[in-house]
């Protein structure tokens, strides 16, 4: 239950957002949107990815300047240039991808660009007005060690330190738990509560519905960049946040209609039995997944990123070897999974994070079009490799992509991420004979582009080809899918048919709530 | 906010070949012109050097001759680097790989007969041999353990000096002229065509273009593109990545062990302790000049070896090894500097006008 900070009168607000707009080409970031942080309170902002909670942060400290709409402090306008004025005036922002410099140590991290530091001073001086500092402020960090040795959690103490240093009156955090073990978490918040004690502010970034309930005293929830609602956390539920935060219209734009209508349930062809898998760090990334991908079907999977996505999309392709479990394809076990191996059978992958995996920043357009073709004729022939046959291909992938390129010889990485990701996204299809998987293929795109990439995936699936499609925009889900299953915390924790889903029980299992926990019932009864 | 107008420098991150071609005749200019004050101002005449230079070593049939045996370990030691570069790598061993290469030439050309063509072939093997295995540690090193290749490459240099040291002044040394630095006269040579320039330099010539051709025109060069550019994207294109590395680490120790052999058979005749002459460490700036061409390797050898042979005139000339030194130096420098300055761009910077009208 939240604690709720003891106000007779709301006071005056510290911050007060009025009107702020702010549009990105072809994407409209903020709108409209009114916000205020009183002193002495814990305000969480909620909203899906891309509602336009990061953005706000960004115009409050100078990052991006608002389009329309102005900024009070203490009652005055006022605007900041730079993340350096913001905490000055006293707002200091901890984002979700530290900025620390990784090879030196934590105290010298907390001393980098502030005013106060001395102008010659011993590790030891630091050191010692680090710990100084950490004991003030009740954040347990070791002053000697370098960033590089620290878990996440400790990393983000260091990021809240230097701003809490700084003599910051208003706390921004970012999604602060995304990178945090409960225990950590549980940590955080009492770091929290004990600076709301002292009179100051925290701006608290989430989507985690339960995490919003704990630890703010009112919440505002932002949807596609415009605020929905301010209201005292008391009198909100899970359920509540979670409709508010997902909202009831959806855009179909036609596409449901695209889809020819299944008579009956396809063959399925990747299927995956108690599938687990470790993550980068070698931490269990997906757990115990059970799934059928079928053919002619568009399969959903909701969740928010960073909940197993990556590791699933990439042992349904082959990139990631299972650490248990069994893959079957058309029902046959696949021994020794391997990224050529799907590459042969037919099944495309627009991956995630495209610069890390999907293309070769340095190479060019041409030598990045035959990246899934360069083994096979006309490519290929014998031994050798033909650039004259990947200039073709490359050029009729651009063509299919609508990109018109300067040259094939120019680096990939000098076109626009859309136009890298419709590029992968061409490239992928057309080895799609027998199915896609595609992780968050609209990322970087823009709105008319989002369609028409839908419309490919669909027309994919109406000629026979089964197809994945891991999304955090729950309307596109809803919008385009067959059926929807929803990840969190590694874990499948349901698999609904799309036409019989509705959008609460999947924001809620998002978050990790059920509709009607099992121990409430377990209690009434 | 102001409505000032300011220059501004601005990093480009893609820079086109021209654009730092330019740079570096520029910087290569600036460089002399230093040098020459420095010169002039140490009391010598700056022009006559530089006419002694271009005289002795491209105006003679010796200095030219000179110029093709310096070129051939630096062309290749050079081409071992860009190979590992190619996949991302680095190999600051070549001088060890060489040393071990003219190890294993020697070793077979002192103590096994046979008919010439056949035993210079055999010491050819021996020598991409020894400069394979000189390699196989780092590079299992590195594909199974993640160990840094230039840390394991460097510190084996040592070792492979030490071991040439040993047998050139022990075991294997000369008795008959009773010399105690070297080992005897290999008797199989490679035969010259043009004074002492040897077919070596042919070779040295041919494998850098040939291995430009094979990344070009091969799917086994593709694949090496891919994985020198991303690892990660090579794993999702279904290339064997560790197998692939593996094979060009054996490959970049090879071709430093055939600059070894080359310089025994070819131009020195014997094992002795200062072969190398640094071509390993001389390689990896010939790498750094030809920036990962192949073919450019062979202008950034040419360059290096202009350089060398410029040093040895002017020693002959009166100037001391260290001024010799830091006037290579000061190429180097200028030339690494010139490469950061392409990629940046004078511009007139805006006023951000547009930006604060909205607020």
């Amino acid at each position: 239950m939240p604690e709720l900070a003891v106000q007779n009168a709301p006071a005056k607000p510290i911050i007060a957002l009025e009107g702020i707009g702010k549009v990105f080409p072809g994407v409209i970031a903020n709108a409209d949107v009114d916000f205020d942080l009183r002193p002495g309170e814990i305000h969480a902002l909620l909203g899906e990815n891309g509602a336009g909670k990061s953005t706000l942060m960004n115009i409050l400290t100078g990052i991006y300047r608002p389009d329309s709409g102005r900024i009070l402090l203490d009652g005055v306008a006022q605007s900041f240039n730079s993340p350096v004025e913001a905490i000055a005036a006293g707002i200091g922002m901890v984002h979700q991808h530290f900025k620390l410099v990784r090879a030196f140590t934590v105290a010298e991290n907390v001393h980098l660009g502030w005013k106060d530091t001395p102008r010659f001073a011993s590790a030891q001086v630091l050191e010692a007005r680090t710990r100084e500092l950490a004991e003030r402020y009740g954040l347990a960090v070791r002053p000697e060690a370098r960033i590089d040795e620290l878990s996440a959690g400790e990393q983000q103490r260091v990021e809240i330190l230097r701003v809490l240093a700084r003599q910051a009156r208003v706390l921004i955090l970012d999604e602060p738990t995304a990178v945090l073990t409960p225990a950590e978490a549980r940590t955080l918040f009492k770091a929290l509560r004990a600076f709301r004690a002292a009179g100051n502010s925290v701006i608290f970034i989430s989507h985690k519905l339960d995490e919003v309930l704990e630890i703010s005293d009112r919440v505002t929830v932002l949807r596609g960049g415009r605020k929905v609602v301010t209201e005292p956390t008391a009198n909100c539920t899970t359920t509540k946040l979670a409709q508010l935060m997902v909202g009831r219209e959806m855009v179909l734009g036609g596409l449901r209609e695209a889809m020819a209508p299944r008579s009956e349930p396809g063959r399925v062809v990747i299927s995956l039995q108690n599938v687990s898998a470790a993550d980068d760090r070698g931490r269990a990334g997906l757990i115990d997944a059970n799934l059928e991908v079928r053919a002619g079907e568009i399969l959903g999977i909701a969740g928010v990123a960073g909940n197993g996505q990556r590791e699933l999309s990439e042992i349904l392709t082959g990139v990631r070897k299972p650490t248990s479990g069994q893959i079957l394809i058309e029902g046959v076990a696949v021994e020794d999974p391997s990224p050529s191996l799907f590459l042969d059978i037919g099944v495309g992958h627009i991956p995630e994070d495209r610069l890390r995996s999907g293309v070769a920043p340095s190479l060019s357009v041409s030598d990045n079009a035959v990246l899934r073709a360069y083994t096979e004729p006309p490519i290929a022939q014998g031994i050798l490799f033909k650039p004259g046959a990947a200039d073709t291909l490359a050029r009729e992938i651009a063509a299919d992509a609508e990109v018109t390129l300067p040259s094939l010889r120019t680096p990939i990485r000098n076109l626009s991420g859309g136009n890298q990701q419709r590029l992968v996204a061409r490239r992928e299809m057309r080895i799609a004979r027998l199915a896609i998987v595609a992780a968050y293929p609209s990322r970087g795109l823009d709105v008319g582009a989002i369609a028409t990439l839908l419309r490919y995936l669909i027309d994919l699936r109406n000629s026979g080809v089964a197809v994945v499609l891991i999304s955090e925009e729950l309307s596109e889900l809803f919008d385009v899918t067959d059926r929807i299953a929803v990840m969190f915390k590694g874990r499948v924790m349901g698999l609904f048919e799309t036409q019989d889903a509705d959008l609460e029980t999947v924001g809620l299992l998002m978050g990790g709530q059920t509709k009607q926990p099992v121990v409430q019932t377990v209690e009434a009864a | 906010m102001s409505g000032l107008q300011s220059l501004r420098l601005v990093r480009v991150s893609a820079v086109s070949g021209r654009r730092i071609l330019a740079a570096r005749v520029l910087s290569f200019i600036a460089a002399l012109a230093v040098g020459a004050i420095v010169l002039a101002a140490c009391g010598f005449d700056p022009l006559h050097l530089g006419t002694q230079i271009i005289k002795k070593s491209l105006g003679s049939r010796f200095g030219l001759e000179d110029l093709g045996l310096l070129l051939t370990p630096l062309i290749l030691t050079g081409l071992a680097v860009t190979v590992m570069m190619k996949i991302g790598l680095w190999n600051i061993g070549a001088d060890g790989q060489f040393y071990i290469g003219a190890f294993a030439a020697t070793a077979i050309g002192l103590f096994v007969k046979g008919p010439e063509p056949f035993m210079l072939l055999l010491c050819f093997i021996a020598g991409a041999a020894g400069g394979a295995v000189w390699i196989l540690v780092p590079t299992l090193a590195r594909a199974y353990g993640k160990v840094d290749e230039i840390i394991t490459t460097l510190l084996l240099n040592f070792v492979a000096l030490l071991l040439v040291y040993y047998v050139a002044t022990g075991p294997w040394r000369d008795r008959t002229t009773g010399t105690v630095a070297s080992t005897g006269r290999v008797p199989y040579e490679m035969p010259d065509f043009f004074g002492s320039l040897h077919w070596g330099f042919v070779i040295a010539l041919i494998a850098p273009v040939l291995f430009g051709l094979l990344l070009r025109y091969t799917k086994w060069g593709y694949e090496i593109r891919l994985t020198g550019a991303n690892p990660e994207a090579a794993h999702y294109a279904g290339i064997p990545v560790r197998r692939r590395m593996i094979t060009i680490m054996l490959l970049s120790g090879a071709i430093a062990g055939i600059a070894g052999m080359l310089e025994v058979t070819g131009t020195v005749h014997r094992l002795q302790g200062g072969i190398s002459n640094n071509y390993g460490y001389l390689g990896v700036m010939v790498a750094v000049l030809a920036r990962g061409s192949p073919a450019g390797v062979i202008a950034g050898a040419l360059l290096m070896a202009i350089i060398l042979n410029a040093g040895i005139i002017l020693q002959t000339q009166g100037l001391t090894t260290a001024a010799v030194l830091a006037l290579t130096g000061l190429i180097m420098m200028f030339t690494a500097v010139a490469d950061q300055f392409a990629h940046y761009r004078l511009v007139r910077a805006l006023p951000q006008a547009a930006a604060t009208a909205a607020g």
